[in-house]
């Protein structure tokens, strides 16, 4: 038997990563299927790509096989497992020549004006698939910061660490980020 | 205020990270603009839904693929762990068969488990008395290690696997084998000796650790041939 227990019992992140750093494959494969939708839904929103969402899920996957000796459960697995994506998905950019912190489009808004009743009967109208494929659309910059604040939750200065960008930029590329989303989502709904 | 310096300013105040003095500011531009009351409006609710989207599942390929990758590395991986292992042996020039090699070097892990356990014993460092005896509390005993467990597991898994493949091995092969798992096995029986006499003795639990990854190394090698 293995440590992922046909018994039933439910091990911890930290315990399969330990029985997978040993080579149990099941172990290896439970890791998989608690977390294959979170690192594919982060890797689809950085991307906008469901293609290369998947490509890149699975290189992460597989970095998570050859690292995962060295994952020492300092931090919680979830923490380590994002950043190994994050990190896989910048490292993909940096292969294609993506530039993230310049745009060509920056500042480029049409300034939609409307009423407050307009205004919120608009976005409410604003389903998930709706706002997924704003983000989508979003230049690769603005996407990653938006995806990384206001999806992920990161703060600024680790955004900027993570990018390699001042907090004044992550906060910059952030704002013009939610108003292109929410022009694009405007159009969307006339 | 006016709206174009408001609208520069309308990130850092629905994150909350305005001053109170640039918040009071932009609470009486709102109180007066409707415009602005409307985008501040959308701008909140559109980071109310990015917070709560739903995860997206990958196609079943990307499964597939990984685990086809995953049984190549882990077949090159052992392959080349044994290349390296025999490389390194040619380059000493030893007149000794690989398999004579082997077990000396296992043989020399045997010996320094011994070794310490003996020294333990002649410098009295465990000659408290066990309160605990006998093979169930043993077992108890070595099962508390949450490491242990797995490595069983793993071992028994192993087994199996290169129980299937002996009937593949030259006789050569075999013979080595069998004589290298005779010593682990050999280290593990002293280890548990020792820990039988003194349950706390963490030393010998420490080398009786090492013994059963030593085991796990030793079959893991021979699952590749």
């Amino acid at each position: 038997m293995t440590v992922t227990a046909e018994s039933g019992y439910n091990a911890t992140d930290i315990e399969l990563a330990r029985a997978a750093a040993l080579g149990d494959a099941a172990a290896f494969e439970k890791l998989y299927q608690q977390h294959h939708r979170r690192v594919y839904s982060l890797c689809l929103r950085m991307l906008g790509n469901s293609s290369q969402a998947e490509d890149l899920a699975q290189e992460v996957f597989l970095q998570v096989f050859r690292k995962i000796g060295s994952f020492r459960g300092d931090s919680a697995f979830t923490t380590w497992l994002h950043r190994l994506t994050v990190n896989q998905v910048l490292m993909h950019f940096r292969k294609r020549g993506v530039k993230l912190e310049h745009t060509s489009e920056e500042g480029d808004f049409t300034n939609v004006v409307e009423t407050p009743l307009q205004s919120t009967r608009r976005i409410s109208l604003v389903d998930r698939m709706t706002l997924e494929k704003a983000i989508s659309q979003l230049p690769p910059g603005y996407r990653t910061v938006f995806v990384l604040h206001d999806v992920e939750g990161y703060e600024h200065e680790e955004i900027g660490s993570i990018l390699g960008i001042s907090i004044g930029t992550s906060k910059s590329q952030l704002h013009k980020a939610r108003m292109r989303l929410r022009e694009l989502i405007l159009k969307k709904n006339e | 205020m006016g709206c174009n310096q408001f609208e520069e300013m309308i990130s850092d105040y629905i994150d909350g990270a305005l001053e109170t003095g640039e918040h009071t500011m932009i609470e009486r531009h709102l109180a007066d603009c409707e415009s602005c009351r409307a985008l501040r409006d959308d701008l909140l609710q559109l980071v109310h839904f990015s917070r709560h989207l739903p995860e997206h599942t990958p196609s079943n390929a990307v499964w597939t693929a990984i685990q086809t990758q995953v049984k190549a590395e882990r077949r090159v991986g052992l392959r080349q762990r044994v290349a390296r292992w025999m490389a390194r042996l040619e380059e000493r020039n030893f007149s000794l068969s690989l398999p004579q090699l082997a077990a000396g070097a296992l043989a020399l892990i045997l010996v320094a488990v011994v070794l310490s356990v003996v020294l333990r014993r002649e410098t009295g460092q465990s000659l408290e008395t066990a309160s605990v005896t006998g093979a169930s509390a043993i077992n108890k005993n070595l099962l508390s290690y949450p490491d242990l467990k797995q490595i069983e597991e793993r071992i028994s898994q192993l087994e199996s696997s290169v129980e299937q493949r002996k009937a593949s091995w030259t006789l050569d092969l075999r013979q080595a084998f069998e004589r290298n798992l005779a010593y682990v096995n050999q280290s593990l029986i002293e280890c548990r000796q020792q820990i039988n006499g003194h349950p706390e003795d963490k030393v010998s639990e420490e080398l009786m650790l090492n013994a059963y990854r030593e085991k796990v190394r030793l079959l893991e090698g021979f699952e590749a041939f």
